[in-house]
């Protein structure tokens, strides 16, 4: 049972564990940003959730005129092969979607564990992993992420693995600065005296203070999985007939669809994954503000605010 | 603030100027070919070729080197005799005057042309001619057809007599007078006789000498030029040859490029892949503007009949009658590649060689499920059929990552064959592990043909059959491991038998491919090719077939650079 | 001192980390992919070969120790292998170089630029039209990924407009020289490809920037130099500016591992012949040794910018050698 810490402070973190939830909703709402990219995930999330309900055509079947221009009944055109592309879309969105939140989570739960155990539990290891960290910050995320590709069968299952690999040092360092800054609480304190293990500490005690910046940590992490995942696809990576938009824009781009085709088929993928980003991007807004006071907007009118 | 102000402002003048010099350059380059008095009596004009090779020119120009064979062996170097393998029979002298086969085909005798040069000048005798031969005894490497015995070829032995070269095998082999004649480029022996023999394979040959329609003038990883041969032998007073003076071969990374070059016009000889080639390319000048796709070797689905299922000769027909090659031409291959007969002879391009009664193929679902019932498969609970012991017809297809229309094929197959209840899935693997594992047999099902590893065509069907059907060839390209010694014998007759009798051993092997289905031919793999006649003339056409028409088939390319015209 | 000492400490041990990197992956991942591949390189020289086989651990029978500190020595000698088509390594990446470096070096400090003024001067005028509309707007591009707005780059300007050629660095029938034709024609080809990184870069920067500067401006100093009467232009670049500059230099370099990724889908989709093109090429080809080759090369590049960052950073700015 943590004994809840009610010293006044000027950080942000004890306020944001009583009251998380509440401060969420009231800091996103109060957000015109963040309302716009909220709205835009609702959305995408809807699609992935009831693709059938939008388009009903099989995305894959073969049966329509080739190549032809957006019309009352292809909305984005068709492809080389005679399939609908507004279909194609919107069936694509789910498994895009599901790879980039399994993706980030992943991401950010290693981020997490490690940053703040680092924080946590210092010295060497805090040293060694910090070091560990800015190795894996500095290589080059693109060119790691092909070499590792191109050793592991394409499809689903390879892009998860190797974009983990890959984005879990993104965030790290800022939980491990927030680790580090809560690091001397009393709670903590209180709780080491009690003789808790230090896993238990760091997971129960730790990580539940920090949701606001984790869930900050996923939403900017997301923004970067779509753009790289929807990359390896492109650049032939991925598994061309799995259905995601990243090898839709692949397969327009082998159809040479912008130059001879139907443009739309290969424009329309790319502004889906800019859009998907772009949301992630909005709703993290909300997330910055909270964190850093400093930069929340000067407004003319002073919210009211309920006692601390 | 003002700073990046600035910035932008710059940004902007710098995208008018690139306006503006863009749509200059490009009309320039537009008119670039305009000659001022060209008649064929004359040589001018600037040709430009368009073919996307995939890598910048290495200005290499060995003809043995595979890699650079299209840039050398046709322009600059030239074979004895030419074969047209679209003109069934035509056979045109070169550097050759006549050949004649004596001894029941074991031996072939060439008369040298008199009065070619090399481009050094040094006049051409036998002496290079046997001398080319004789060289890939020192250096394997060079003998890319596998000619001699040592290589696995019947040639024994290369003699120069006088102006003649006697050619000996060990036995009939009147198909390989195409690889002797048509497919061996002749070097000149005062040049390469001097190099170190047993590495010819990887001589740069930078400054090729040869005996062909044009010189190499400048090659840089751009771009090579080359400028017509003044003493050529095929010219005459009053008539040169050729009658263009200069060739631009640009080099292209990728196809889009490559294609948006060409729909620009600043290009006549194209070699493309172009989707929609209607309203990307000839739609801007449909006066002028062609294209002509000559099929020529075969894209076919490959089983690997040591797997215990597709062993199962009802197995593979059902899959060869599920399949609707019709679709798969049409989409998978927007039309370009007509669909194939299971009798493996592709048409029309080898009509006299051919059987018709043996060459309608039946695309019915119906006739895939009566085959597989009436040998004891049941269709499972999802759709696919199983064997009495329950081995479900589920494969893989291995296919080459990138090669988009043979993934569009394969979409099109995949729905086809569930429907049919067999179920597969393709695998893409890049080229090399593609190759090795086609080779070795690792693959259950694959796609392959015309455009990756595949044996190469000639001037009739037995090229491609003896390919991928003799025994002996498993291994290299009998990828679906087939092996019978009857079709074998088949194979070997045909080197000793009269032309007559080859047509008859011809449609023997075509009966074998369709009662055996070793292999499954699903559509007739092309050559690509482009022309625009608002510049020149002579090209090879649909109707006037006296080339493979590819800018990068050799030597054919090099038959096509003599017959072109500029127009005034 | 020490700071530096710790800098180049992590330069060192990431350089390490690659090396390790390059030669863990083929030992580690699934499947014969590295023999395989090096079964189909034909007619080069065995002790090129052998360098080969001791890097990917295929067909020598020596221990792994033993291995690792000979592909060590290889690479310290230069000797990064050869390609599927037997060209040394060195040579495609020295003879590529040039034009990924031209391009991405002048891309980058003009977006370097571009967003650090953009950030500077959102944060001097905090809460006004500008600040409301360019930091949200370059940092949503950012967002965009690359090879979208190459694509639509590609469509207004080369397809629709024809304005701008697609493909290659430069015509294909200009030879290399010094003249003014020549260089129009490089910078004519290198405009799409720029402006795509440009624009999707130029936002990294500005967030840090921005609030580096919101930090700065609120210290003592700049509201001494602001009741002095300084005029405000001089305050922002002279003072707050350089200030807010300094402590971003070294996250800005660590960036560019991002902006080389960038660049490598850009010059696929644009034909562009450099280093991300050739790394396009080695992985479609599946030319595992350049592919690695390149990996080095890019790391090495991010390295050297990060160390030179903290070197600038060590020498203009006092804080640190505190630390």
């Amino acid at each position: 049972m943590a004994i809840p810490d009610i010293s006044v402070t000027d950080s942000i973190t004890d306020v944001e564990a009583t009251r998380a939830p509440r401060r969420f909703l009231r800091t996103v709402l109060g957000n015109r940003k963040a309302v716009v990219g909220a709205v835009i995930l609702l959305v995408m999330a809807f699609v992935a959730a009831f693709p059938g309900l939008i388009a009903p055509d099989d995305p894959q079947a073969a049966i329509y005129a080739q190549n032809a221009g957006p019309s009352s009944a292809h909305l984005l055109g068709t492809t080389q092969l005679g399939q609908d592309v507004f279909s194609q879309l919107v069936w694509s969105t789910r498994l895009t979607l599901i790879v980039t939140l399994i993706v980030t989570a992943i991401a950010t739960f290693l981020s997490t564990i490690i940053g703040v155990t680092s924080a946590y539990v210092g010295g060497i290891t805090d040293r060694a992993l910090t070091v560990f960290i800015d190795v894996f910050l500095i290589l080059p995320v693109l060119p790691l992420l092909i070499l590792l590709a191109a050793y592991l069968p394409p499809g689903v299952t390879s892009l998860v693995i190797v974009l983990c690999i890959t984005s879990w040092a993104f965030q790290a360092r800022q939980l491990r600065s927030q680790g580090l800054s809560i690091r001397n609480r009393d709670f903590l304190v209180a709780a080491r005296a009690r003789g808790e293990r230090g896993i238990y500490i760091i997971l129960v005690e730790i990580v539940p203070t920090m949701t606001s910046l984790i869930a900050a940590s996923f939403l900017s992490l997301a923004v970067y999985v779509v753009g790289f995942a929807a990359s390896l696809q492109f650049l032939g990576l991925g598994n061309s007939s799995e259905l995601m938009w990243g090898t839709m824009l692949y397969n327009a781009q082998q159809a040479s669809a912008l130059e001879a085709g139907n443009a739309w088929w290969a424009l329309s993928p790319g502004a889906a994954v800019a859009v998907l980003g772009t949301g992630f991007a909005l709703l993290n807004y909300a997330f910055d503000e909270i964190g850093n006071p400093a930069l929340r907007p000067v407004r003319r009118k002073r919210r009211d605010r309920s006692s601390a | 603030m003002r700073r990046f102000k600035w910035l932008m402002l710059l940004a902007v003048v710098c995208l008018g100027l690139a306006a503006c010099g863009g749509s200059s350059s490009s009309s320039a380059s537009g008119t670039s070919s305009k000659s001022t008095t060209a008649t064929a009596s004359t040589v001018s004009g600037k040709l430009v070729v368009d073919n996307e090779s995939g890598s910048t020119w290495t200005c290499q120009f060995n003809p043995f080197n595979p890699a650079v064979t299209l840039v050398s062996f046709g322009w600059v170097y030239e074979p004895l005799e030419y074969v047209n393998i679209l003109k069934t029979g035509s056979v045109t002298p070169w550097l050759a005057s006549t050949s004649a086969w004596s001894n029941g085909y074991k031996t072939l005798t060439f008369t040298v042309r008199s009065g070619a040069k090399w481009s050094d000048g040094q006049p051409f005798t036998a002496a290079d001619v046997a001398y080319t031969f004789n060289a890939m005894k020192s250096d394997k490497a060079i003998d890319l057809n596998a000619l001699w015995t040592a290589d696995g070829g019947p040639l024994t032995s290369v003699v120069q007599k006088g102006d003649q070269v006697v050619l000996t095998f060990n036995a009939p082999s009147q198909p390989y007078f195409y690889l002797v004649a048509d497919q061996t480029p002749i070097v000149p022996k005062h040049i390469w006789a001097a190099l170190n023999q047993s590495s010819l394979h990887s001589y740069a040959d930078t400054h090729p000498v040869g005996t062909g329609p044009y010189l190499m003038s400048n090659c840089a990883p751009q771009n090579i030029k080359y400028l017509n041969n003044p003493n050529y032998w095929q010219s005459s007073a009053g008539h040169p040859v050729p009658a263009v003076k200069e060739v631009d071969y640009p080099a292209f990374l990728s196809n889009t490029p490559a294609n948006l070059f060409l729909a620009q016009g600043q290009a006549q000889w194209g070699g493309q892949y172009i989707p929609n080639i209607q309203s990307f390319y000839i739609s801007k000048d449909p006066a002028h503007r062609h294209y002509w796709f000559p099929p020529v070797l075969n894209v076919s689905l490959f089983p690997n009949l040591t797997n215990p299922v597709l062993s199962q000769l009802p197995v593979r027909q059902a899959i060869s009658y599920a399949i609707n090659r019709q679709v798969v031409s049409r989409l998978g291959e927007s039309g370009y590649q007509a669909p194939a007969n299971q009798s493996g002879v592709i048409l029309p391009t080898y009509q006299a060689w051919s059987d018709p009664s043996l060459t309608s193929t039946t695309y019915s679902t119906a006739k895939a499920d009566q085959v597989l019932a009436a040998a004891g498969f049941t269709k499972g609970s999802d759709g696919i059929y199983q064997d009495k012991s329950g081995n479900r017809l589920a494969f893989t297809i291995k296919t080459i990552s990138g090669f988009s229309d043979w993934d569009a094929s394969l979409q099109l197959i995949t729905q086809q064959l569930k429907a049919a209840g067999i179920s597969v899935t393709v695998q893409d693997e890049n080229t090399t592990s593609y190759t090795a594992d086609l080779q070795a047999g690792h693959f259950q099902l694959a796609y392959g043909g015309s455009g990756g590893p595949a044996p190469s065509p000639g001037p009739s069907p037995y090229y491609e059959l003896r390919g991928l059907l003799f025994g002996g060839n498993v291994g290299s390209t009998n990828y679906e491991r087939y092996k019978s010694a009857s079709t074998d014998a088949l194979f070997n007759q045909y080197s000793s038998a009269s032309p007559s009798q080859q047509v008859n051993i011809i449609h023997e092997i075509q009966k074998v491919m369709v009662d055996q289905i070793p292999l499954i031919p699903v559509t007739e793999g092309v050559d690509w090719y482009q022309y625009d006649t608002s510049h020149f003339s002579g090209w090879p056409t649909q109707s006037n077939p006296f080339a493979q028409p590819s800018p990068y088939q050799a030597p054919d390319m090099g038959v096509v650079l003599t017959h072109l015209v500029p127009l005034q | 001192m020490r700071y530096l000492a710790r800098r180049g400490g992590l330069f060192l041990v990431t350089l390490w980390a690659a090396l390790t990197v390059n030669f863990i992956i083929p030992r580690v991942m699934p499947g014969n992919e590295a023999s395989a591949v090096l079964a189909t390189f034909k007619g080069i020289n065995p002790a090129a070969l052998h360098a080969l086989q001791i890097q990917f651990g295929t067909g020598v029978h020596q221990s792994v120790i033993s291995s690792y500190f000979e592909y060590l020595g290889n690479i310290f000698t230069g000797q990064f292998g050869v390609t599927a088509q037997g060209v040394p390594v060195m040579t495609e990446i020295t003879s590529k170089l040039p034009w990924t470096l031209g391009l991405v070096g002048i891309t980058t400090v003009i977006a370097f630029l571009i967003g650090t003024f953009a950030g500077m001067a959102s944060a001097w005028w905090r809460g006004g039209r500008l600040d409301a509309i360019l930091p949200p707007t370059l940092f949503i591009v950012s967002t965009v990924p690359v090879f979208f707005v190459g694509l639509l780059l590609i469509y207004v300007f080369a397809v629709k407009l024809n304005w701008l050629p697609l493909g290659s660095n430069y015509s294909y029938g200009a030879t290399p020289t010094w003249s003014l034709s020549f260089i129009w024609d490089v910078i004519k080809h290198a405009i799409l490809p720029g402006f795509s990184l440009v624009i999707v870069t130029a936002g990294l920067w500005v967030y840090s920037m921005r609030n580096n500067m919101i930090t700065t401006i609120s210290e003592d100093y700049v509201k001494t130099a602001r009741a002095k009467g300084l005029p405000n232009r001089r305050i922002m670049l002279g003072y707050a500016g350089r200030n807010a500059i300094l402590p971003n230099l070294t996250g800005f370099a660590m960036q560019l591992g991002y902006v080389l990724g960038g660049a490598i889908v850009i010059e696929y989709l644009f034909s562009y012949p450099g280093l991300g093109y050739l790394f396009y090429t080695a992985t479609t080809d599946h030319d595992l040794p350049l592919m690695q080759g390149l990996f080095l090369v890019y790391t090495l590049a991010v390295l050297i910018c990060v160390l030179i960052a903290d070197l600038v950073t060590a020498v203009l700015d006092p804080r640190t050698r505190d630390a």
